[in-house]
């Protein structure tokens, strides 16, 4: 059996086993008399039935949070790659610039919906901006230290070359900083959805998040819908993730971790 | 190997030849007061046009700074550098020097055509002319068939080719080698110092520097050996080695090659009880 083969049998396995802990605890929970107790944890054929029921509705949600999530996660990378490389560039740029990118960091999403609501007034625009916020802190971060990542003789052989910074850049720490570029790309693609949707969540009046705010309203019925709603959230986060790591795969095939031993 | 024996005939005397580089009075210190290294100390010596120059000496003797001194990557404390009559710093910004290191330092990410044609490419050379010189540098090399080959598909040996290949690719007057062997077995080791020998032949007119712990390998390559010692690096003597030239693996078991190694050996081992 293949290496790759392997790793999609644990997936697969793993996928089963939570499963089954899922109808195991349903059925614990549902043992008791709690007239509610279906709705606080449905048995999972129940949600995916409900998925299947509201297949037209959740996918609409669900494309309108992936949809800004994409987008945020495009102009996120971008101000994150544009910002790591203009830290790179001497040492006073990144003492300098650092601290506001941690302390932005540390701003909790809750209040800063809020407070992105009242500047863009447009719910799109929101889920965009929270996005973008979220995916370029570790995508700078990650490509800041991947541009640092080449050994010092290979600036010098550069130097030797009188090679000036933009060709350095090009020729040595751009290409170098790729794995890292990926490696925060992967962090951050499910991030940027939990983004979108924590907007959804804050009184946007569309989206997954919308779908499961209205589900709880709804009463115990909702309940399948909200978990029905969570499963698409965890699928669209999954997908994300995995297109990230098959535009690595394509893009960069050289890195360590995926040389099959083949040439090319 | 007629090409090879042509070539070799413009090696001749070392004394004969405009001096390519001269080293006077020079010292490196890193760091400041009570933590201050020094690294080197008064090093002179100078080397003739077209020859192969060994700095020889055990680790610690400053000669990779060295290097890199005459490479115009790090300034002198005390004393000049001469390459061609020029500061080693203009020279470098010029790319009259080609350097091969230690490690291959190869870019995962490039080919060995892409990696070899990197100088050219920085140095924004024509297409057609950067892809004839690869294409003549990696048969030079021997490695033509794995141009499309990504570096760590390659042996150590291979690898220091490519770098030996990408060093000499944009044909600088100037070759620095820092210890690029001394990370190979020893059988590889020797016949990439015989091939060495080949492509210098091919690229008359070329100065090479190469630094080396090895006495064998310093006395089989060079015209002129700069013997260091350690802690501060001092020159303890220059040797011209005149051993006829084209030299080969014979070379080794000849009764001239065996004395002039045993007479170095002699001269460093006679320096440790001071």
């Amino acid at each position: 059996m293949s290496a790759r083969a392997r790793s999609w049998l644990w997936t697969a396995l793993a996928l089963v086993a939570a499963l089954a802990l899922w109808y195991l605890l349903a059925a614990i929970v549902q043992s008791g008399d709690d007239p509610l107790a279906s709705a606080k944890l449905p048995y999972p054929h129940g949600v995916v039935e409900q998925v299947a029921d509201n297949a037209s509705t959740l996918a609409e949600a669900g494309w309108t949070s992936l949809k800004q999530a994409l987008i945020g996660f495009a102009v996120g990378s971008l101000v994150g790659i544009a910002s790591s490389i203009v830290m790179a560039q001497a040492s006073w740029l990144e003492s300098g610039l650092m601290p506001f990118i941690l302390a932005a960091q540390m701003i909790p999403m809750i209040a800063l919906v809020p407070i992105a609501q009242n500047v863009f007034r447009d719910d799109d625009l929101t889920r965009i901006f929270i996005a973008a916020f979220i995916t370029f802190f570790s995508v700078s971060v990650a490509v800041l230290r991947g541009l640092k990542s080449a050994p010092p003789a290979a600036y010098e052989l550069m130097a030797s070359y009188n090679s000036g910074r933009g060709k350095t850049l090009r020729f040595l720490q751009l290409p170098a900083a790729v794995p890292m570029l990926f490696t925060g790309l992967r962090i951050a693609a499910p991030l940027s959805l939990v983004g979108s949707v924590l907007v959804d969540l804050s009184g946007a009046q569309s989206g997954l998040g919308y779908l499961m705010l209205a589900a709880i309203t709804f009463g115990s019925e909702g309940a399948t819908v909200l978990w029905g709603a969570m499963l698409v959230l965890l699928a669209l986060g999954f997908l994300m993730s995995q297109a990230v790591v098959l535009a690595e795969r394509l893009l960069a095939p050289w890195q360590p971790g995926m040389r099959g031993g083949r040439a090319r | 190997m007629s090409e090879a024996a042509m070539a070799h005939h413009e090696h001749v005397s070392a004394s004969e030849r405009p001096r390519a580089l001269v080293v006077s009075g020079v010292s490196k210190t890193f760091g400041r007061g009570g933590s201050a290294v020094t690294a080197l100390e008064d090093v002179s010596f100078d080397v003739a046009r077209g020859s192969f120059v060994s700095v020889l000496g055990p680790s610690g003797c400053g000669k990779s700074t060295l290097m890199r001194l005459i490479a115009g990557l790090q300034p002198a404390s005390a004393g000049a550098i001469e390459v061609a009559g020029r500061p080693p710093e203009e020279m470098r910004r010029d790319r009259e020097f080609g350097i091969v290191f230690q490690q291959p330092i190869l870019f995962d990410w490039r080919t060995v055509e892409q990696n070899v044609a990197l100088p050219l490419q920085v140095m924004g050379r024509p297409k057609e002319e950067a892809r004839a010189r690869v294409d003549h540098m990696l048969d030079l090399v021997g490695l033509s068939e794995f141009r499309r080959h990504r570096p760590w598909q390659l042996s150590g040996g291979m690898q220091q080719r490519v770098s030996i290949a990408r060093a000499l690719t944009f044909a600088p007057p100037f070759l620095l080698m820092d210890e690029p062997f001394g990370a190979l077995d020893m059988m590889t080791r020797e016949r990439m110092q015989t091939e060495l020998l080949a492509i210098w032949a091919d690229n008359p007119g070329t100065t090479v520097v190469f630094i080396t712990h090895s006495i064998s390998e310093a006395v089989l390559l060079s015209d002129r050996i700069v013997v260091m010692s350690a802690r501060p690096g001092r020159v303890l003597r220059v040797i011209d080695v005149d051993l006829p030239r084209p030299r080969t693996d014979e070379t080794r078991d000849t009764k001239r090659f065996v004395d002039a190694e045993a007479e170095i050996r002699q001269l460093i081992f006679s320096q440790e009880g001071r």
